[in-house]
C-alpha cells in the first residue's frame, strides 16, 4: 500500500502553560485536499509549522510520504521540505527584489534543476496562474491577488507531494480571495499533490475534499454545506 | 547556489545600493589608509636601504664606530688581515650646507673614500666630471681637493659643476669646489663624495675613519674575523644589513604606530559593516525564514550571508588598494617619505607596489567585512523560521547582544594583555588590549544603554514632562525596550569616538608634557647651537671666547653632544657633556624620581634618559660602561631624566669628566644668560656678525625653540589627525546608514503610529530624540573606553615604543567639541533618515525599503 | 666586478684643482748612480718602474711572464697632512703569456701608499701592493717576488749574475732632443729564474731567464712623442740587447729618439750611435678590442747587425687604463738573426691606441 502523503499521529505541542495540540491525528492521502478550520489561536499555524518541520513536537509522530520527521536533523528536514513540500502564506513572502519569474524559479534552483527545465516549468506555472505576461515584473508592481498567485505557482513549481497553505487568502478581498482559492485548489488537484489548507473561510473549506475543525487541540470532522 | 547568491545577494546589493556603497566604502577607506601608510613606510624604508646600499655598496661586512669614528690605524690592521680580501676605508660625515635658507636645513652626507678601493664595492659612488668645463690634464685630479655631488644635491643647493659649496666642518666653514656629479646615485639622495685624504683634512677629521667596508676572503665568517680583529670598544663588525636593521629599529615604533592608526580605520569599518549587515539581515529575516521553509539549509544560508560579506570585502578591498596607492602617491609628493616624522633623510622615495602587501591588506579588508557580518549571519541562520515568518520579535534576535559576559571577558583579556611585555620593541599586546577594550565596551553598550535609559523612561512615565513630551517618552522607552538596535547603530561610533578620544588625549598629554619639559630645559635667555645634532661641527675656542666676553652676556654654559654607538643594530645614543652640579643635578636636568648622591670614591657620575633604562638596562646605582676615546670607561648612574629630544637614549655627564676622559674640549651648544635689560635679539645680531661659525650657527630664544619644537611636533602628528578624522568620518557615515535603515525597517511601526494619530513631525522628533539618546549613550561608552585606551597609550604603548613617560592631560575642549559635533550629526542624521522613512503613505508600509 | 666605464669616468673626474699646489719634481741631471740606494724608490720623481720580464719553461712549451711595479708621485697638495692623502700611487701589472691560451692571463693592482699596505721603499728594491711584493735580497743579489693574481699565483727568485748595466750615459737615458727629457735607467739582464706558477689548481715548478729594467724620471717624453717600441733581449750566448725608439706624433717623421746597446757575456758594453738604430715593422696584428694595429714583428737594425723579433703569440695586448691609463703591447718575443733564433726577451710597444702620457 502506498504511504499517505501525510500521517500525523498523537501529536502534542505546548506553549508556555497552554496545550495547543493534544494527541492530534491526521492522515492525508496522496492527492487529497484537507481543509482545517478553527478559531484564532486554536493552533492551526502551529500544526502547519510542525508538519513543515519548522517546529518540533513535544510528542507524537509526523510522517511525510512515510518519512518520519523525528529521525531527521535540521538539514535533512530542510532537504525534505525542499523536495516534497510547497508553501503558501497569508503574507505572500514574495522576495521583493527578485522578479516574478525568479521568485517562482527559486525552489527549482534549490533543488538543482537544470536551467532549461526551470524556464519551461516556470513558464508553465505562470500560464497556469494567469500571469504569463508578468514574468519580468517586480513584486512591487503586482496587486495582492497577483502576488498570492505567484506564491501558488511557487508552491507547486517543484511538484511537491504536499502543499501547506496558511490562510492563503487572509490578506485579500472577498472576490480576489475566492478566485485565488479556486486557483490554488485546482492547481493542487491538477498536479496530483495532497494539500493541507488552513483557513477560517467556510467557502474556502468547502472546496476541499474534507474539512476538519481544530478545537481543544484535536481535529474534528466537519460537515460543510456546499455553497 | 551561485544562482541564489547572484539573485539574492547581488540583486539585493543593487536594490539597496546606497547601503551597499556605504559598506563597501567603509572597507575601502580602511584598506586604503592601511595600504597607503604601509606603502609609504615601505617606500621610505626601501629608499633608505637603497641609499644605504649606495653608500655601503656591495660589502660583505662593515666595521663601524659611532659618528665620532675611530683611529685610522685600525684600517692598517684590518686591511692586512688574511681574512680580508678588500678593505675600503670611509669617513662618513653629515655636514650642514651654509647659506641654505630653509628652516630645516638639509644635511649633506659627505663620504670620504679611497676611490681605488671603493670602486669594486660601491660602483654607484664613482663620479663623472665630464660636465666640468676645464678638463685638467692631470690623471691624479681624482685624488685632489673638491667634491662630487649627487644630482639631487646639486639641485637642492642650486649648484653647478665648477661652483663652490660652503659647508660647516669642525669649528669653521670650508669651501669645496664642486668637481663633478655622481650619476649613479639615486634621485633624492643628498650625497657628496670626496677623496678620503682631503675629506680628513678639510672636514677636520685627521686620523679618523667612521667605517671600513670589507669584502671577505672565501670561507671567512664574521665570527672568526670578529674574534681575530679584537676591535676596540664602540667599534663593531657587522654584516651588511646591520645599518638597515638599525634604521628599521629606529623607526619601527613610529611606523607600527602609524600602521595601527591606519588599521583603526579598517577596524571601525568592520564595525560599520557589522552595523549595516545586522540591520540588513534583520530587514530580510522574513525572506530568510521563507527560504529556510522552502528548503535552504542553515549552513547554506550562513554561507550565503558570509559570501555577501566576502563580496563587500572584496569590492571594498579592491577599491581600497587603488585608493591607497593614490593616497600614498599624493602623500609622498606632499609630505615626504616619513610623513613629517623626521626619521628619514630622504627626499623623494619611489613608490613600489608589492603584491604581497596588497594581498595582505585585501585579506584584512575581506576579514574585517566577514568579521563584521559573521554575527548577523550566524544569528540569521539560527533564527527559527517559524517565528520569523510572522512579523515582530526583531529585538529577540538581538537579545544575545544584551549578554553581559562577553564584554566582561574581553575587558579581562585586555587586563591580562596589558601585563605582557612588548614583542621585539613593539607593544603588540597593548594594541591587542586596546582592541579588546573597544570590542568589550561595544559589547557592554546595550546593557549600559538600558541602565542609563530605564531611570529616564521611568521618570518620564510619572513626571509631567512625560505627558507634555510624549515623543521623549516614546524615544526613552525604545532605548529601554530595544537597546540592541541602538547598540548596532552605534558600534562604529563607539569605536571611532573612543579611539579619537584616546588619540586626542595621548597627543594632548604628549604635547603638554613636552611643552612643560621645554620650559624646564630652556632656562637661559639665548641658545646657540652649531650644526644639528647629527652633524660633525663644533664651536671654535675663539667663538666660545667671543660669546663669553660679549658685554651683554652674564653667564654661558657650554655643552658638547656626541653620538655614541652602543649596539650595532640600534640607533646611536647621545652623550651630553655639560655643566652639572653633582650635588644638585635637578638644577640642570628634568629628573624623573629622586637621584642618588655622588660619593667621590665612585666612578664619575652620569644621569641617563628613560630610553637608556628601557633599551640598555641602565639602572640608578648601577655602573654603565661607555666607549669613549677608544676605551671602555665605567660611570655610575645617579639618576634618570626625561629627554624628549633624543628618543634612542642619552647620557648626561659633567663636562669636566667628559673632557678629562676624551681630551675633547670642543663644545657644540651654548646656553647664554643675559645681563638685565639686554635684549636677546641684539646679542644674537652681534654674535651673528662676529662668530666664525656665523654661517651655520643657530641662535634662538627659548620661546622660538619652543615654538619650533611644537611645530615639529604638530607636523609629525598631522598624519595621525588625518587618520583619526577618517575613522570618525566612517563612524558618522555608519550612523547615518544604520539609522536610515532602522527607520525604514520600522516604517510599519510608524504607519501604525500615524494611524493612531501621531503626527509626522512627532515621529521625526521621536527619531531625532532616539538618535540623540543613542548617541549620548555611545558617547558615554566611547568616552570611558577612550580614556582607558588613552591611559594604555600613555602608560604602556608610549613607554614601550618611544621610551618616554608623560602626564595625562585630557583635552577637554577637543572632547567637548567632538561630543557636540557627534550629537548634532547623529540627531540630524536620524531625523533625515526618518523623513525618508515616513515620507511615504502609511499604507505603503508593506514595502520595507530604504 | 667593477664597472670599467664608471671608474674611467671617475679617473677623469675632478678636473681642475681649486688651488693648484706648486709641485716640483726633480730634474734628471747627470750623476753617478749609487747602489744599493738606487735599487730603491726615488719618491720625489714623478714616475718610476721596475719591469721584470722573462721566459719560463722549455723550448717545447715556453711561457712568457711579466711583472711590473709602477710608482707615481701625484700632484696632490703636499700640505695635506692626512695619511690617506694620495701623494704616491703604486701600480702593479702581472701577466702570463701562454700560447696554448692565446691571450694574456693578467691582473693589475693600484693603491695609494700608506699604512704598509702599498709602499715603494727607498734604499733597495722593495715594492709591495695589496699582498704583491718584489724585493731584492742584497746578500745574494737575488730578486724575490710573490704575486697572488686573480687567475694565477706566481712566485719566483731571479738571480743576477752581473752588476747593474747602466743604460745610456752612465745610467742617464735620453728620451728626447732636450737633455732634460731623460730618465735614470739601468737593467739587470740574464737573470736566472726559479719560479713556481699555479694556474687552475695546477702547480708547476719552472726555470727560465728574465730581464729587469728600473727607470725613473719626471718629464721623460718630448711633447711630440707618441710612444715607444722597446726590446730587452737575453741572447743565448750570454750577451744582452737593449734598444728602443721613441716615435713621433707625426706619421712618417723620423723617431724622436733611438737607442741601442749590447752587452757582451763578459760585461763589455757596446753603445750604438742613434742614427744607426732602425726599427721597421714586419707584420701587423690587428686587435679587435681597440681597433689598433700592432707591429708585433719588427726588424731592428743596430749598426751592422740586423735582428728580427717574432712574438710568442700575437695577442699580448694589455689594457691598463684603469691603473696606468694606457693600452700597451707587452709581448714575449724571440730574437732572430739571419733567420736563426738567437735570444729571448720582450718587445714593448706603447702609443698605438692613444698617445702615451706619463
Amino acid at each position: 500500500m502506498a504511504d499517505s502523503a501525510l500521517d500525523v499521529s498523537q501529536l502534542s505541542r505546548r506553549f508556555d502553560q497552554r496545550q495547543i495540540l493534544d494527541h492530534l491525528d491526521l492522515c492525508v492521502a496522496p492527492g487529497e485536499l484537507v481543509a482545517i478550520v478553527g478559531e484564532s489561536g486554536s493552533g492551526k499555524s502551529t500544526l502547519l509549522n510542525l508538519i513543515a518541520g519548522l517546529d518540533t513536537p513535544d510528542a507524537g509522530k509526523i510522517l511525510i510520504s512515510g518519512q518520519d520527521l523525528a529521525v531527521l536533523d535540521d538539514d535533512a528536514r530542510t532537504r525534505l521540505r525542499r523536495a516534497r513540500l510547497g508553501f503558501v502564506f497569508q503574507s505572500f513572502h514574495i522576495l521583493p527584489h527578485l522578479r516574478v519569474g525568479q521568485n517562482i524559479e527559486l525552489p527549482l534552483v534549490l533543488l538543482g534543476v537544470a536551467a532549461g527545465e526551470r524556464q519551461q516549468r516556470v513558464a508553465e506555472l505562470l500560464a497556469a496562474v494567469g500571469l504569463a505576461d508578468r514574468a519580468a515584473s517586480l513584486p512591487r508592481e503586482l496587486s495582492g491577488g497577483e502576488l498570492q498567485r505567484v506564491a501558488v505557482a511557487r508552491a507547486l513549481v517543484h511538484r511537491p507531494v504536499l502543499v501547506l497553505a496558511d490562510e492563503p487568502t487572509g490578506n485579500l478581498d472577498a472576490e480576489t480571495a475566492a478566485m485565488v482559492m479556486r486557483l490554488l485548489v485546482t492547481q493542487i488537484r491538477e498536479r496530483g499533490a495532497a494539500g493541507v489548507l488552513v483557513t477560517h473561510s467556510a467557502a474556502a473549506a468547502a472546496l476541499a475534499d474534507r474539512a476538519l475543525l481544530l478545537s481543544q487541540g484535536r481535529l474534528h470532522p466537519q460537515n460543510l454545506a456546499v455553497g | 547556489m551561485l544562482w541564489i547568491w547572484w539573485q539574492l545577494i547581488i540583486r539585493y546589493a543593487w536594490t539597496y545600493r546606497l547601503r551597499s556603497a556605504v559598506q563597501v566604502l567603509a572597507i575601502t577607506v580602511g584598506v586604503a589608509l592601511g595600504y597607503a601608510v604601509s606603502l609609504i613606510n615601505t617606500a621610505a624604508l626601501a629608499e633608505f636601504n637603497a641609499a644605504l646600499r649606495e653608500i655601503n655598496g656591495e660589502a660583505d661586512a662593515v666595521i663601524e664606530g659611532s659618528r665620532a669614528g675611530f683611529d685610522e690605524q685600525l684600517y692598517a690592521r684590518v686591511a692586512s688581515d688574511p681574512g680580508v680580501q678588500l678593505a675600503s676605508p670611509v669617513l662618513a660625515t653629515d655636514v650642514l650646507v651654509a647659506g641654505s635658507a630653509d628652516e630645516y636645513p638639509p644635511r649633506l652626507t659627505v663620504l670620504g673614500i679611497d676611490v681605488l678601493r671603493a670602486a669594486p664595492l660601491s660602483p654607484t659612488l664613482m663620479g663623472d666630471a665630464s660636465l666640468s668645463g676645464e678638463r685638467e690634464a692631470s690623471r691624479f685630479a681624482i685624488f685632489g681637493d673638491g667634491i662630487l655631488l649627487s644630482p639631487s644635491a646639486l639641485e637642492r643647493f642650486k649648484l653647478q659643476v665648477g661652483d663652490s659649496l660652503t659647508v660647516q666642518a669642525g669649528s669653521g666653514t670650508v669651501e669645496l669646489k664642486v668637481r663633478g656629479t655622481l650619476p649613479g646615485v639615486r634621485p633624492g639622495s643628498l650625497l657628496g663624495v670626496m677623496d678620503l685624504g682631503f675629506a680628513q683634512w678639510r672636514l677636520g677629521a685627521l686620523g679618523r675613519l667612521t667605517r671600513i667596508d670589507l669584502r671577505l676572503a672565501d670561507g671567512v665568517s664574521l665570527e672568526t674575523l670578529r674574534a681575530r680583529l679584537a676591535l676596540p670598544p664602540g667599534v663593531n663588525l657587522a654584516g651588511p644589513d646591520a645599518t638597515g636593521a638599525r634604521l628599521a629599529n629606529l623607526s619601527r615604533a613610529y611606523r607600527v604606530n602609524l600602521n595601527v592608526l591606519a588599521l583603526v580605520a579598517l577596524f571601525t569599518g568592520g564595525f560599520l559593516v557589522f552595523s549595516l549587515q545586522a540591520q540588513a539581515t534583520l530587514a530580510r529575516r522574513a525572506q530568510f525564514a521563507w527560504l529556510r521553509a522552502a528548503g535552504l539549509e542553515r549552513g547554506q544560508l550562513k554561507r550565503l550571508l558570509i559570501a555577501e560579506a566576502l563580496a563587500i570585502g572584496a569590492v571594498g578591498s579592491l577599491c581600497g588598494l587603488f585608493a591607497g596607492a593614490a593616497i600614498a602617491q599624493a602623500a609622498l609628493t606632499a609630505l615626504g617619505g616619513d610623513l613629517g616624522g623626521g626619521y628619514f633623510n630622504v627626499t623623494r622615495p619611489a613608490l613600489g607596489f608589492p603584491l604581497l602587501t596588497a594581498a595582505g591588506f585585501a585579506v584584512l579588508g575581506v576579514l574585517a567585512a566577514v568579521a563584521g557580518s559573521y554575527l548577523p549571519a550566524h544569528e540569521a541562520a539560527h533564527t527559527p523560521p517559524a517565528a520569523a515568518l510572522h512579523a515582530g520579535g526583531e529585538e529577540d534576535v538581538l537579545r544575545p547582544l544584551g549578554r553581559i559576559w562577553p564584554g566582561l571577558v574581553l575587558l579581562g583579556v585586555a587586563a591580562v594583555l596589558l601585563s605582557l611585555p612588548p614583542v621585539s620593541g613593539v607593544p603588540v599586546p597593548a594594541y591587542l588590549a586596546i582592541a579588546a577594550i573597544l570590542i568589550g565596551a561595544i559589547a557592554l553598550q546595550p546593557r549600559i544603554a538600558r541602565l542609563l535609559s530605564r531611570p529616564l523612561a521611568d521618570w518620564l512615565q510619572h513626571a509631567r514632562v512625560g505627558t507634555r513630551a510624549p515623543t521623549l517618552l516614546l524615544a526613552a522607552n525604545r532605548m529601554v525596550q530595544a537597546p540592541g538596535a541602538a547598540a548596532i547603530a552605534m558600534a562604529g561610533i563607539v569605536a571611532s569616538f573612543g579611539l579619537m578620544v584616546a588619540m586626542g588625549t595621548m597627543v594632548s598629554s604628549f604635547r603638554g608634557t613636552l611643552d612643560g619639559w621645554l620650559v624646564q630645559v630652556l632656562p637661559a635667555d639665548l641658545y646657540a647651537r652649531v650644526g644639528l645634532s647629527m652633524t660633525d661641527a663644533w664651536l671654535s675656542p675663539a667663538d666660545m671666547q667671543r660669546i663669553r666676553t660679549h658685554p651683554g652676556v652674564l653667564r654661558v654654559e657650554f655643552s658638547r653632544a656626541t653620538p655614541l654607538q652602543l649596539a650595532a643594530d640600534r640607533a646611536a645614543v647621545v652623550v651630553v657633556a655639560r655643566t652639572i652640579d653633582a650635588t644638585d643635578p635637578g638644577a640642570a636636568l628634568p629628573l624623573v624620581g629622586r637621584p642618588l648622591a655622588w660619593q667621590p670614591d665612585q666612578p664619575p657620575p652620569v644621569w641617563v634618559s628613560e630610553a637608556m633604562v628601557d633599551l640598555y638596562g641602565a639602572r640608578v646605582g648601577g655602573i654603565l660602561h661607555l666607549p669613549l676615546a677608544g676605551g671602555l670607561h665605567p660611570f655610575i648612574v645617579l639618576g634618570v631624566w626625561r629627554d624628549y629630544a633624543r628618543q634612542f637614549g642619552s647620557v648626561a655627564m659633567r663636562a669636566e669628566d667628559y673632557q678629562r676622559i676624551t681630551g675633547d674640549s670642543t663644545r657644540t651648544d651654548a646656553a647664554i644668560w643675559l645681563r638685565p635689560g639686554v635684549r636677546a635679539a641684539d646679542v644674537s645680531r652681534d654674535l651673528l656678525q662676529t662668530l666664525d661659525s656665523r654661517e651655520v650657527i643657530e641662535l634662538r630664544a627659548p620661546a622660538e625653540i619652543r615654538a619650533l619644537s611644537l611645530r615639529i611636533f604638530d607636523r609629525s602628528f598631522a598624519v595621525t589627525y588625518v587618520l583619526e578624522a577618517a575613522a570618525i568620518l566612517i563612524g558618522m557615515i555608519g550612523v547615518a546608514a544604520t539609522f536610515s535603515s532602522q527607520a525604514m525597517a520600522r516604517s510599519r511601526e510608524f504607519g501604525m503610529l500615524r494611524h493612531i494619530g501621531v503626527t509626522r513631525g512627532q515621529i521625526l522628533r521621536v527619531l531625532a530624540l532616539e538618535g540623540a539618546l543613542a548617541t549620548l549613550n555611545a558617547i558615554v561608552v566611547g568616552l570611558l573606553a577612550g580614556l582607558v585606551i588613552a591611559l594604555v597609550l600613555i602608560r604602556v604603548v608610549n613607554p614601550q615604543s618611544f621610551h618616554w613617560s608623560m602626564q595625562l592631560i585630557v583635552p577637554l575642549e577637543l572632547i567637548a567639541g567632538l561630543i557636540a559635533a557627534l550629537l548634532v550629526c547623529a540627531t540630524g542624521t536620524a531625523a533625515i533618515a526618518g523623513r525618508r522613512a515616513t515620507g511615504s503613505s502609511p499604507l505603503r508600509a508593506v514595502h520595507e525599503d530604504w | 666586478m667593477l664597472s670599467r666605464r664608471r671608474l674611467l669616468l671617475t679617473l677623469a673626474a675632478l678636473a681642475a684643482p681649486a688651488s693648484r699646489a706648486a709641485i716640483s719634481y726633480p730634474q734628471v741631471l747627470p750623476r753617478a748612480l749609487v747602489f744599493p740606494q738606487d735599487f730603491g724608490a726615488h719618491a720625489d720623481f714623478r714616475t718610476e718602474w721596475w719591469y721584470l720580464t722573462g721566459w719560463l719553461g722549455d723550448r717545447q712549451r715556453p711561457l712568457g711572464f711579466q711583472l711590473t711595479f709602477f710608482r707615481s708621485r701625484t700632484d696632490v697638495d703636499p700640505a695635506n697632512p692626512s695619511a690617506f692623502a694620495a701623494r704616491q700611487l703604486v701600480i702593479a701589472h702581472a701577466a702570463i703569456a701562454d700560447p696554448a691560451r692565446g691571450s694574456l692571463l693578467l691582473d693589475e693592482r693600484i693603491a695609494r701608499t700608506g699604512f704598509g699596505l702599498a709602499e715603494a721603499a727607498g734604499g733597495d728594491t722593495d715594492v709591495r701592493l695589496s699582498g704583491w711584493r718584489l724585493f731584492r735580497d742584497a746578500e745574494t743579489d737575488t730578486y724575490h717576488a710573490q704575486i697572488a693574481a686573480r687567475e694565477f699565483t706566481l712566485g719566483f727568485k731571479a738571480v743576477a749574475g752581473a752588476p747593474p748595466w747602466l743604460q745610456g750615459e752612465q745610467g742617464l737615458s735620453r728620451k728626447g732632443p732636450d737633455p732634460l727629457q731623460a730618465s735614470y735607467y739601468y737593467s739587470r739582464p740574464q737573470l736566472k729564474v726559479q719560479a713556481q706558477l699555479s694556474r687552475g689548481g695546477k702547480v708547476e715548478d719552472l726555470a727560465g731567464i728574465a730581464w729587469l729594467d728600473h727607470e725613473w724620471s719626471s718629464a721623460a717624453l718630448a711633447p711630440d712623442a707618441v710612444g715607444w717600441d722597446w726590446v730587452g733581449m737575453n741572447l743565448d750566448d750570454g750577451s744582452a740587447l737593449a734598444a728602443f725608439q721613441i716615435r713621433s706624433k707625426q706619421a712618417g717623421q723620423p723617431p724622436v729618439q733611438t737607442y741601442a746597446a749590447l752587452r757582451g757575456a763578459s760585461g763589455s758594453v757596446q753603445l750604438v750611435a742613434p742614427v744607426d738604430v732602425r726599427f721597421t715593422p714586419l707584420r701587423y696584428w690587428n686587435s679587435s678590442r681597440y681597433r689598433s694595429a700592432w707591429p708585433v714583428a719588427q726588424r731592428i737594425r743596430i749598426g751592422t747587425r740586423v735582428f728580427e723579433t717574432r712574438p710568442l703569440m700575437d695577442d699580448q695586448e694589455l689594457d691598463s687604463r684603469l691603473t696606468t691609463g694606457a693600452v700597451y703591447w707587452e709581448g714575449a718575443s724571440q730574437l732572430l738573426e739571419a733567420g736563426r733564433p738567437v735570444g729571448r726577451g720582450y718587445l714593448e710597444m706603447t702609443g698605438y691606441v692613444a698617445p702615451l702620457t706619463l
